[in-house]
């Protein structure tokens, strides 16, 4: 009798489980918003940090910057190329090493920029490992929050501008 | 205590947000309190310049503590007395206070200082008249570090409370985030990337030494020293996500006290007690604050009026000071965590950021910015108007307070 109750309890845990999970994706707005949900099934550890070594030449290969909307670290779907872009480079140059830049606009809190910038930078790079394969051990993040703008003018083009991530490429 | 400074709040302005369905209700203060008269006739000090800046930096000391005025000779409530004088290298000031209408002293004491260290000795009579008369910890002797930008190169910088004695602490001309002090006011802890990445530095001050205490890949901020000194709250992405830790500074090990896949945490703060942790995460896609337990689990949202509210320190009140985005600027806002009553500062055109408690609970030190300039202001949760802290060129911003 006891030990049905307790199946009976496990059952209605299981369920109650299913359902706040559920509840909490949906409420975090995931799924159907142009992220692949292997890049969120769980969060990737960095590596130790390697030495920056020689940055590839923009002759060579130019990446372009990835850019997120207001408080946002979603990848867009429509940068996802630039992402593939890179991804393919890395394939091709196996000795290259990624550092991911996370930046921000100068609205906020610095101290939250810095892990906004950070989010912005982890959200790529997971996307180069769950999406395209890449090791993680070869990609570190570095955040700069809202301290290095592309574009120092106080106005929406602007920020804009400012709220990207760079690929800083060394071999 | 705090009833009666309450009561003696003459008239408040009732604010309601009207974005919020969850707004709770801001009193913004307008006026004053009474102050007490104070007379310092009685104190005798020789013509030197040295007695001069005694006798000056004591009555700057006690009109910036709020609760004094300067009587004229032979009236005011509370009376001073003593007798300054100096011998070669060294002065002393043998000082009491007491009661007009009692007689009675609040106390008597003898200080000795170096000749050079006048302001400290004023500030040290200041604290101690302020403790004496109203049972509060006094902020003349402490200090204030900050981020200032000077020609495009950022470093910490540090001066006295009323802004004298501002002094350069780094000269890395590298971007620098997020100063605060350690309990006993010796030691700061900030980010920095000096070293390429952004880590968390410990800076001895009585012997100007620097040491890295966090330097995990990726990002390491916003740390907050522990009440008792034993361990440091700050922001980590090592694990994949930026979240925050707690690090025992004498084993090492780290406690990962959130865990939010899909939010990013900031600017941890120690509750007094050091039982719980006040931090900004965007887990409902905008910045809120959030208090927590020092074990993790069981967050609770504490901020529901603002479209942000970032920036949070936790007083040795009780109450959290924070910046909350309202119609499109940033205001400083007071709030106690138990009640949810809450308190707006500021309401002009200017942006007003990062706040800091000073060590008598009363005063705030935050950044004030108008047309991209940034200037560092004193506020008074009692009314007394802002008093700008610095006149110097540069950005200056990121203040924290010295705990005593």
């Amino acid at each position: 009798m006891k030990y049905k109750n307790l199946k009976l309890y496990i059952s209605i845990f299981i369920f109650c489980a299913c359902v706040c999970g559920g509840c909490r994706s949906n409420k975090d707005g995931l799924g159907g918003d142009g992220i692949n949900p292997s890049v969120l099934d769980g969060d990737i550890g960095l590596n130790e940090r390697f030495e920056d070594g020689i940055r590839v030449a923009t002759s060579e290969f130019n990446p372009q910057s990835v850019m997120f909307a207001y408080d946002s670290y979603r990848v867009n779907p429509a940068d996802k190329y630039k992402v593939a872009q890179v991804a393919a480079f890395m394939k091709q140059n196996r000795n290259v090493r990624l550092v991911v830049e996370g930046h921000c606009d100068e609205r906020g809190s610095r101290e939250y920029n810095v892990s906004l910038g950070e989010h912005r930078a982890l959200a790529i790079r997971a996307a180069l490992v769950s999406d395209d394969g890449i090791a993680s051990k070869r990609i570190q993040t570095r955040t700069y929050g809202e301290e290095k703008p592309v574009d120092g003018r106080h106005n929406e083009s602007a920020w804009r501008q400012n709220r990207r991530g760079e690929f800083a490429l060394y071999r | 205590m705090r009833r009666f400074m309450i009561s003696v709040i003459t008239a408040t302005l009732v604010v309601l947000c009207p974005r919020d369905s969850e707004a709770r209700r801001i009193e913004v203060v307008k006026s004053s309190h009474e102050k007490i008269p104070v007379d310092i006739s009685g104190i005798k000090h020789s013509a030197s310049a040295n007695g001069g800046l005694f006798i000056k930096t004591l009555q700057s000391d006690l009109k910036r503590s709020g609760w004094f005025t300067i009587s004229q000779a032979g009236k005011g409530a509370v009376v001073l007395g003593g007798v300054f004088t100096e011998a070669g290298q060294f002065s002393t000031f043998k000082g009491s206070a007491s009661n007009r209408s009692t007689g009675r002293a609040y106390f008597s004491r003898s200080y000795n200082e170096k000749a050079s260290r006048v302001r400290s000795m004023a500030h040290a009579y200041a604290d101690d008249i302020v403790y004496s008369v109203k049972k509060v910890i006094g902020m003349a002797s402490s200090r204030i570090i900050m981020i200032g930008s000077r020609g495009g190169k950022k470093d910490l910088y540090s001066c006295d409370y009323d802004g004298a004695n501002l002094m350069q602490i780094t000269r890395d001309g590298a971007v620098c985030l997020a100063p605060s002090w350690g309990p006993e006011g010796k030691t700061v802890v900030y980010t920095s990337y000096h070293g390429g990445f952004p880590d968390v530095y410990k800076i001895d001050l009585s012997v100007n030494r620097r040491k890295r205490i966090a330097g995990y890949p990726g990002l390491n901020a916003g740390a907050d020293v522990a009440p008792d000194g034993k361990s440091v709250v700050m922001i980590l992405s090592k694990d994949g996500n930026p979240d925050v830790y707690i690090k025992d500074m004498r084993t090492d090990r780290l406690l990962r006290v959130t865990k939010s896949q899909y939010a990013a945490e900031a600017s941890p703060s120690w509750s007094p007690d050091g039982k719980r942790i006040v931090f900004v995460s965007n887990k409902t896609k905008r910045p809120q604050l959030y208090v927590t337990s020092r074990s993790g689990g069981g967050d609770k949202r504490i901020t529901f009026a603002g479209s942000e509210n970032v920036s949070p320190d936790w007083g040795s009140n009780g109450r959290i000071v924070y910046s909350s985005r309202r119609e499109g600027k940033y205001h400083v806002c007071v709030t106690d965590p138990g009640t949810g009553e809450t308190l707006q500062l500021t309401s002009d055109y200017a942006d007003y950021e990062d706040p800091s408690w000073a060590p008598d609970g009363r005063h705030i030190v935050c950044s004030r910015t108008v047309g991209y300039q940034s200037e560092l202001y004193v506020l008074d949760t009692l009314g007394d108007p802002p008093v700008r802290l610095l006149h110097h060129e540069g950005d200056w911003y990121s203040p924290d307070w010295s705990p005593k």
